[in-house]
């Protein structure tokens, strides 16, 4: 810098600014997030999971036996509720208290609220695909599909909770 | 640069918080679902499922007096249930059961030979009548030779008052729409045409029963027409006149199994946990049962055999 000055050179100060979160920082974030749930959080699950799903020869077998066993399917259905609800609580309640999660903190990228104050609503709603029923499955389809053709590079769900992931850039 | 550090440290000391309070959520939550599906859990292991067919066989799950009853929706739940199971090889019945509803009884024969598994009836203390007919459609029965089994027949049986009601000067008026509208009422003698006539639901009833019995244990009709006097007989008996495969319990039908899928059997019993409401249910009924017994008691010329009770 003091060779420029010496040099008679004006450049602009270093300066960041906030822009959309690279959606390749995003995935992988996403990827450890899904991590530390599978390996933390549904850990307790393990158990129940590994009683809970016979051994079958494969897929029609499988359905067949679902098919019969309708309290069965019911109850497995109840357990793969509860452990999206607790996903969903990971996602919301690190991201509104910190703007984050651990996988965002890992690549450096975090959540911006549109509106001033972040309220929990809007971090519920923009983990909505989370949960495994209808019509938030819709969502695997349409919000990668946002993600990767709207000019921000926000989720349809982003958009819908009025947050969006950004990231700093140093110029 | 150090604020930023400290920063990003205090991030991770809140996430780590936050996820240390979710995964206690998260094991009390599996710990409590787990309880729910203890049942279900259950059912996975073991590759022989035991189902049980205890008291009176019939088509609803009436609680009377905290008996034991064996509803057909249940069993056939149970067996369908077992049939589905790709780890399940055999079905054993345990049967302790004196009969039951015709209907009842044939849902869950149907559904026994409907199943492709291995079906083995073991029959306990008693397996007549219903019991019976359920024990025939299992590729092999099992039963003890001091079992009471057989009694292949059909009853109708009702108390009739119309004496009664003539000594107290009750009449009973009669207004039907069709001639045998109330066939069986209790307030009325039977005519000797309607007996014919409910003689002959029987013997239908009981044709049914006899032919049943004769393709399940590939018997000719006529011998099991000769055995079809509603005659109980003893497991050793039984065996004697084919009713029965081999004499035994519980051990002499899993080794049965064994011998036959060349398999370690691990027993599994299908039944259905009670409920807090039933098993309440049941305290309340058998107290008034036996408040109710007792009454009875004191009222009646009771006799007493040498403590040996004798089912029909």
């Amino acid at each position: 810098m003091d060779i420029m000055k010496k040099r008679g050179l004006k450049l602009p100060k270093e300066g960041t600014f906030t822009g959309p979160a690279l959606v390749w920082k995003r995935l992988l974030a996403f990827l450890a997030d899904l991590l530390i749930i599978n390996l933390v959080l549904f850990f307790p699950f393990k158990r129940i999971l590994q009683k809970a799903i016979p051994e079958f020869g494969d897929y029609s077998e499988a359905y067949n036996y679902l098919a019969a066993n309708q309290g069965y399917t019911a109850t497995l259905t109840v357990v793969s509720f509860v452990m999206a609800l607790l996903a969903l609580t990971y996602f919301a309640s690190m991201e509104y208290k910190i703007r984050q999660t651990p996988g965002k903190i890992l690549f450096n990228i975090r959540v911006m609220s549109d509106v001033k104050e972040g309220a929990i609503w809007q971090f519920v709603v923009r983990n909505m695909f989370i949960i495994p029923i209808f019509p938030f499955v819709l969502l695997w389809i349409i919000d990668p599909l946002f993600l990767f053709f709207t000019k921000t590079n926000q989720r349809l769900s982003e958009i819908l909770s009025k947050t969006k992931t950004v990231q700093n850039y140093i110029v | 640069m150090k604020m930023k550090k400290e920063d990003r440290k205090g991030r991770w000391h809140t996430a780590i918080k936050i996820l240390i309070v979710l995964f206690v959520i998260s094991f009390v939550a599996s710990w409590f679902l787990s309880i729910f599906m203890e049942d279900d859990f259950r059912m996975q292991e073991g590759n022989v499922a035991v189902i049980p067919i205890k008291g009176i066989i019939i088509t609803e799950n009436y609680n009377v007096f905290g008996q034991e009853v064996a509803d057909s929706p249940t069993i056939v739940n149970f067996i369908e249930q077992a049939d589905k199971n790709p780890q399940i090889k055999a079905i054993i019945f345990e049967i302790n059961s004196p009969g039951g509803a015709p209907v009842a009884t044939d849902e869950i024969a149907s559904a026994i030979e409907r199943t492709n598994k291995t079906t083995v009836a073991w029959i306990r203390e008693m397996g007549t009548s219903a019991g019976y007919w359920i024990a025939s459609s299992c590729d092999t029965i099992v039963a003890s030779r001091m079992s009471t089994t057989g009694s292949i027949g059909a009853t109708i049986a009702y108390l009739e008052f119309s004496g009664l009601l003539k000594d107290y000067n009750i009449t009973y008026q009669r207004l039907i729409a069709g001639r045998y509208k109330d066939i069986g009422s209790p307030f009325k003698a039977v005519s000797e045409e309607e007996r014919m006539l409910l003689q002959k639901y029987l013997d239908r009833l009981h044709g049914y029963f006899i032919s049943s019995v004769a393709e399940n244990r590939g018997l000719p009709e006529e011998r099991i027409r000769e055995l079809a006097t509603g005659m109980i007989y003893l497991g050793e008996e039984a065996k004697e006149l084919g009713l029965v495969d081999v004499l035994g319990g519980k051990r002499e039908a899993v080794g049965l199994i064994e011998h036959k899928l060349n398999i370690t059997a691990e027993l599994v019993e299908y039944k259905k946990e009670p409920t807090l409401a039933d098993i309440l249910g049941g305290v309340f009924s058998r107290q008034s049962f036996f408040v109710g017994k007792g009454i009875g008691n004191s009222l009646m010329d009771a006799r007493q055999f040498s403590g040996i009770e004798v089912w029909t």
